[in-house]
């Protein structure tokens, strides 16, 4: 039996904070709450445009006072990773004093028993902010700690938000066949019962003839095969990248396949020798050494199958014979 | 704008037939699988080949699944041949309807099919979805669906047009009429004093208040003019569709009320005749409350005959199958008139309101 599969998703964004909500976030890094004026009444949290209206506005910054009014909230007992605390606490709606509009946000408590809808309470400042909405959070009124005040630093023109997302699940049926395969030296396939094309790896159905493949379908493919096309790829340095030197990803239609594999990395080839046509054949890592961990319903990595691919030695395939295939 | 434009067409346009999965805790396969079916059931229904659809459009969400560009992996389930014409919108399949039937409207092309789907079991459905809020003041924080539902739920408790007991009634309602549907997923009955006993998860919500997410996909064939007869005895026509926001502050809006409904109502004609059915997207129970007074629903509406998505709510599908459940009691004999309803956001924050009719 596999074990589960994670996966992680990201995503690092960034935003510019523009003439109203940059203001914003630096008097929040200072230490200081901002709402906008529109027609003689206060907004908190800032927009850039009026709400009622959609027109767009001068920023008319004012200072906000510490103190508000809850007009709702509700208590959160199991917190999300992505919550501001990690123990029960609660979100609300605050009408700041002066304020036309609540702003939405978490208000730490000891107990739901301490929460009504007209209780009064405090922003708490933390002492590390970057500019940003979690700067602060509610508080009881009259429990918190002053503010200090910090004054004199660069304006924040940019939001960065990391977006995390985690995702786990059982391999499966097809790629769970396939991942066993793996572990165990072979590449299996799977036949359409339509057309009778052999597709790896399998996705559990066949996308031309729209049709479901079970275990059935399962065959074993040659650990050899051509190169069908590849691409050297000149890394450029991003969130995540891990790559430094040129390298290439070959497709590579392994004998008895009629789709080849995709993106797989051939280092160790020379780039200047590689070619379409190029037969190679997979050294597999010793059993026992081989690692599924690249390997989930979403994306497959045979590094941690596969050690290297060696030239076979044999003449080139004709590439004319690669004609029907994209990749 | 002509408030008027979503109805005073030219092109009359109908839903011909529809297709759902099962609503699943966890379906043990790809979604495009799920899409596969879908897309397999309608033409299989109709008889036309894949060639005969002029337009595809399909609604999903990448976070959901997990994969950047999954609604491409998607279009496997619709077929890789021949090429598709098509479209995808990152909202539920109800909007994909909306897209198609004004694709429709310009009048080149007679058929689209719309799917939605979602296999939300591998992720976490409120990290996910707190993604939909803005990026500066709410994400960061992880205001999540079911704690701005636990907002929304207590301003009406605090304006006293609500109880706690009304909302477990929702829920037991929604189950018994879930029981007799096979796609729902909870059929598992309780009383509203079994319910209250229960604890809360977002105060003054419990976890049966939440609409239980689901692996499941959805389609539906739209068909303009005579050709709809053609393939449908009995046709459910589309009267009307509109499609209103509004902030997305949820302090700038009044909880206890949905202005976008109402005007998404009014435009799309939904008051034109009486209501016999109405497919609401409540995936919060307190939200049918608020849902029904906007509409003006009154006692001759049926309120949600599937179940509603308290007893199952397959993720980007949900608003599609509230479609699905109106037009196959239209073009069945069961009813004559129906709404559907669809939401997106926030407490309510965008709602999607779909008027379907039959032949007298």
């Amino acid at each position: 039996m596999l074990p589960d599969v994670e996966t992680l998703l990201e995503y690092p964004y960034t935003r510019t904070t523009g003439p109203v909500l940059g203001p914003f976030f630096t008097a929040l890094r200072d230490g200081r709450l901002l709402g906008i004026r529109i027609d003689g009444r206060v907004y908190c949290p800032p927009v850039e445009y009026d709400p009622e209206t959609g027109t767009s506005l001068e920023p008319d910054l004012v200072e906000m006072g510490s103190d508000g009014t809850v007009k709702s909230w509700t208590w959160v007992t199991q917190p999300t990773s992505q919550h501001p605390f990690d123990h029960p606490f609660a979100f609300a709606l605050v009408l700041l004093d002066g304020a036309y509009r609540p702003i939405v946000h978490a208000l730490e408590v000891a107990s739901p028993d301490e929460l009504s809808t007209g209780m009064r309470v405090s922003v708490q400042f933390h002492e590390d902010r970057r500019g940003a909405i979690t700067d602060f959070h509610f508080v009881p009124a009259g429990t918190g700690t002053a503010r200090q005040v910090v004054t004199g630093g660069e304006p924040v023109t940019v939001i960065e938000q990391l977006i995390s997302l985690r995702y786990r699940e059982p391999l499966q049926p097809h790629r769970r066949r396939f991942a066993q395969g793996l572990l165990d030296g072979r590449f299996i396939g799977q036949r359409s019962p339509i057309s009778g094309k052999v597709s790896i790896p399998g996705r559990g159905y066949d996308l031309l003839e729209r049709v479901e493949v079970g275990e059935e379908g399962d065959l074993v493919l040659a650990d050899r095969g051509s190169v069908t096309a590849f691409t050297v790829i000149t890394p450029i340095q991003y969130y995540g990248q891990k790559e430094t030197e040129p390298y290439i990803r070959a497709s590579i239609l392994l004998d008895g396949g009629d789709t080849p594999l995709t993106g797989v990395d051939v280092r160790g080839l020379p780039i200047d020798e590689f070619r379409i046509g190029l037969r190679l054949q997979a050294v597999w890592w010793p059993a026992g050494q081989r690692d599924l961990g690249e390997i989930d319903n979403r994306s497959v990595s045979l590094d941690g199958i596969i050690e290297r691919w060696n030239p076979t030695g044999e003449p080139d395939a004709d590439p004319d014979s690669f004609e029907e295939f994209a990749l | 704008m002509n408030g008027d434009t979503t109805r005073s067409t030219g092109r009359d346009v109908a839903i011909v037939t529809v297709s759902q999965t099962p609503s699943v805790a966890a379906f043990d396969g790809p979604e495009p699988v799920l899409v596969m079916r879908c897309v397999n059931d309608i033409l299989n229904q109709t008889g036309l080949e894949r060639s005969e659809v002029d337009f595809t459009i399909a609604g999903s969400c990448d976070y959901n699944s997990g994969l950047p560009f999954a609604f491409v992996m998607n279009l496997d389930g619709i077929g890789a041949w021949p090429p598709v014409y098509e479209s995808h919108v990152e909202m539920d399949g109800a909007w994909a309807l909306f897209e198609a039937w004004l694709r429709l409207q310009v009048g080149d092309v007679d058929t689209a099919l719309v799917i939605g789907s979602g296999r939300p079991s591998p992720g976490n459905h409120r990290e996910a979805f707190a993604l939909q809020t803005d990026p500066y003041f709410m994400a960061p924080l992880g205001l999540d669906p079911t704690s701005l539902a636990g907002l929304q739920a207590r301003a009406l408790l605090d304006r006293e047009l609500a109880t706690e007991r009304d909302f477990a009634e929702v829920v037991v309602r929604s189950r018994q009429a879930g029981a007799s549907n096979p796609k729902a997923m909870v059929t598992e009955q309780a009383s509203v004093e079994e319910l209250m006993a229960q604890p809360y998860v977002a105060s003054p919500l419990r976890a049966h208040d939440v609409a239980p997410t689901a692996d499941g996909a959805a389609a539906v064939l739209l068909v303009a003019g005579d050709r709809a007869r053609e393939l449908r005895e009995r046709p459910a026509w589309i009267r009307g569709i509109d499609h209103r926001i509004e902030s997305h502050h949820p302090g700038f809006r009044d909880l206890t009320d949905s202005p976008s409904i109402r005007t998404a109502a009014a435009h799309a004609g939904a008051a034109d005749g009486p209501i016999d059915v109405a497919e609401l997207m409540v995936v919060h129970s307190h939200e049918e409350l608020i849902v029904r007074r906007s509409l003006g629903l009154g006692e001759q509406t049926v309120v949600n005959p599937s179940g509603g998505p308290l007893a199952g709510d397959p993720v980007m599908a949900t608003g599609l199958v509230r479609v699905a459940e109106v037009a196959s009691r239209i073009m069945d004999g069961t009813v004559r008139r129906g709404v559907a309803h669809a939401s997106s956001g926030a407490c309510l924050q965008q709602n999607l309101v779909s008027v379907l009719e039959g032949d007298d």
